[in-house]
């Protein structure tokens, strides 16, 4: 497979997914100022649909488009979390309307960060899989199931369903809250 | 109590000076409650003219329920034939508040009487300080029975030690959230599991015991349900009731909202906002059936002529108003509570509605008026007595809204007023202050602040402010 340049093979498939999950966002908060609320419904669906396919599984865009083009591994995974960080990071940057910077940095680290990295690691390991068959199948010399890429799939699925599955998820949540009050107490004093 | 007897103190207008002197007496009877709390026992203790003895008091909180989500207040589908029941029975609020609309500053609020500044419980992360009493230790001080049943939900390492308590069942899992199903409890400092599956029968068998046991004395029970907190989890049986119901959101809203606002995940995660809405008033109607399981127990037995029933809830539920999920902030939707108190020597005139604004700090002065104890001083709610004795009593003018910041809910700390007509807060962070007209703009969705009529208004609305943290009453 040729290597193509770096903008080819990293940044536009970044670039795509970030100005989807950047309209979506836009349209999405903006489409109920339109006061009709038919089209606003209509919008809503269709971009807040878009907006959490595009941060939620970007990856499955991003990472074959990387992997195609020739991007190494560190390449692929690396694009493939940037548009997630991006999310994660706006997210952070709203705590910040109300609390202090590094309880901001603290949110980076709740259940549902977590959760959409595991998603993403999912993500990225059977595609990968899938990737390697189909040059397999086209006489690559190349192993299908390596020990990481099978590890990294079970391991983040796994997470994924026994996370939820403890408590429908209220447990990982009440666990970080816990953290929480280790570091901070109840947050009430902390100055900005 | 003859019709003779409550005829008279229907009619007898109560004075300043008879106020004195049922604190005079309330205070002597307090002083020798605390002395000698054994050597009360179940004597005679007629302090207040209102009840022919000390009557019981029964107090129901639930969790997020808004006024508007009930039967006597018309919602188009959810039901709730209990909570009716006792509305046509007594009186409800038309302007019920919380001061904080956030679940355990609100609790202890209801517990104490006080603000948040003054009991210090100042947000979720914060367990229960002591540093101001219960209504419910001054009650067992006068000679009470007292039971608490229900989420407690001040998560400290584990449940506060009670003693003035005589029953106290709870829970302290998830930050003393609990959960609808298979919830462990804690029964007097003691692990038990739940005899029933769904939590919210649970408890309403347990306090069921609680009143059912052989007391001496007049007893007080506090009951507290999770319902509806979220995952808004309705009894087996009545999942899927509102299923085919139409939901119909406040403008600006969709089914993406979430709990937080704008999240994309919260949406998927939990379902659409349409479903939410249903499940939310089915474990509303689960819960009512639980209050009429309760009601009809005391009704059918010889507690029902001298039992108080008071029912409100924590604080509201935004469902959508602002394009917001949830609680915390200071918008109507939010700081609304329902409030019906049965009560039937007291209230002349059942069934109807009281437009006095009253606060969850209003509670235990209720209470306390209502079982003959003396109210302190320093409590900054007030008895509402007055007010259900005579809907013609003119309430507060005015109260003190605040809210900590609590994580993660992205909400700044902020400090407010209400007035009948205004709300206007302040933010510590993010936010410049808002000001709503709430006759011609009862939405809230135009920020007078920073226009002509908010510069006149804004100077008097924070001396009032300042006025009430200090403890003043307006």
């Amino acid at each position: 497979m040729k290597k193509q340049r770096f903008s080819r093979r990293f940044f536009s498939p970044v670039f795509l997914i970030f100005v989807i999950m950047s309209i979506s966002w836009g349209v999405y908060n903006l489409a109920w100022r339109l006061g009709n609320v038919t089209v606003h419904h209509l919008l809503a669906d269709i971009f807040g649909t878009l907006l959490f396919l595009s941060v939620t599984f970007g990856t499955c865009v991003v990472y074959p488009m990387a992997f195609l083009r020739g991007a190494s591994l560190p390449e692929r995974v690396l694009a493939s979390l940037v548009n997630p960080l991006i999310w994660a990071t706006k997210e952070c940057i709203r705590m910040f309307g109300a609390f202090s910077l590094t309880e901001s940095l603290y949110y980076y680290c709740n259940p549902l960060n977590i959760w959409l990295l595991l998603g993403i690691i999912a993500q990225m390991s059977i595609i990968e899989m899938i990737l390697r068959h189909r040059r397999k199948k086209a006489g690559e010399n190349i192993r299908v199931f390596s020990i990481p890429v099978v590890a990294a799939f079970v391991i983040s699925m796994a997470l994924v369903v026994g996370l939820y599955a403890w408590g429908r998820g209220e447990n990982i949540f009440s666990s970080y809250l816990v953290f929480y009050k280790t570091l901070f107490g109840p947050g009430v004093g902390l100055s900005y | 109590m003859s019709d003779k007897k409550k005829n008279q103190i229907m009619s007898h207008p109560v004075t300043r000076r008879d106020m004195l002197k049922t604190m005079a007496t309330g205070s002597a009877a307090g002083f020798f409650g605390m002395a000698l709390p054994g050597a009360l026992g179940g004597a005679p203790f007629s302090a207040l003219p209102l009840a022919p003895k000390r009557p019981n008091i029964v107090f129901i909180l639930s969790d997020n329920c808004r006024p508007d989500f009930m039967g006597f207040t018309v919602h188009p589908f959810i039901k709730t034939p209990a909570i009716d029941g006792l509305a046509a029975q007594g009186v409800s609020f038309d302007n019920a508040f919380c001061t904080t609309s956030l679940c355990s500053p609100s609790r202890a609020s209801f517990l104490t009487g006080d603000y948040a500044h003054t009991h210090g419980v100042l947000n979720n992360h914060m367990p229960w300080t002591g540093q101001r009493k219960m209504f419910l230790e001054r009650l067992k001080q006068a000679g009470y029975d007292t039971g608490f049943v229900g989420k407690f939900h001040m998560p400290g390492n584990g449940l506060p030690d009670l003693p003035f308590l005589d029953t106290f069942v709870s829970f302290d899992i998830k930050e003393n959230q609990g959960q609808y199903f298979d919830c462990p409890l804690i029964v007097d400092g003691k692990p038990e599991a739940s005899r029933k599956e769904y939590l919210i029968e649970e408890l309403t068998d347990r306090a069921i015991d609680f009143i059912g046991q052989d007391h001496e004395n007049p007893f007080c029970l506090y009951l507290s349900y999770k319902t509806a907190h979220f995952p808004f989890l309705p009894p087996k049986d009545l999942a899927g009731i509102y299923a085919n119901e139409k939901v119909d959101l406040p403008p600006g809203a969709d089914s993406w909202l979430g709990r937080t606002n704008g999240n994309v995940f919260e949406g998927t995660m939990v379902g659409s906002l349409d479903a939410l809405y249903r499940r939310y008033g089915e474990a509303i109607t689960g819960m009512d059936r639980e209050i009429g399981r309760l009601i009809k127990k005391i009704d059918s037995s010889p507690l029902a002529d001298n039992t108080v029933v008071i029912y409100a809830s924590d604080n509201g539920y935004m469902w959508g108003e602002h394009r917001i999920i949830g609680i915390n902030w200071h918008y109507e939707e939010s700081i609304r509570i329902p409030f019906v108190v049965r009560c039937p020597w007291l209230i002349p005139d059942p069934g109807t509605r009281r437009s006095q604004m009253m606060l969850n700090i209003d509670l235990a002065p209720t209470v306390l008026e209502m079982a003959g104890v003396p109210v302190p001083a320093d409590v900054d709610g007030q008895s509402a007595v007055p007010i259900l004795r005579d809907g013609g009593t003119p309430g507060r003018s005015a109260w003190f809204y605040e809210y900590y910041k609590y994580f993660p809910e992205n909400v700044p700390t902020m400090q407010g007023v209400r007035t009948r007509t205004r709300m206007y807060v302040e933010f510590e962070k993010g936010m410049r202050p808002q000001l709503f007209d709430l006759v011609r703009d009862p939405g809230e969705h135009v920020n007078l602040f920073g226009t002509a009529e908010g510069d006149r208004l804004v100077p008097g609305l924070k001396a009032m402010m300042k006025d009430l943290k200090a403890g003043k009453r307006l």
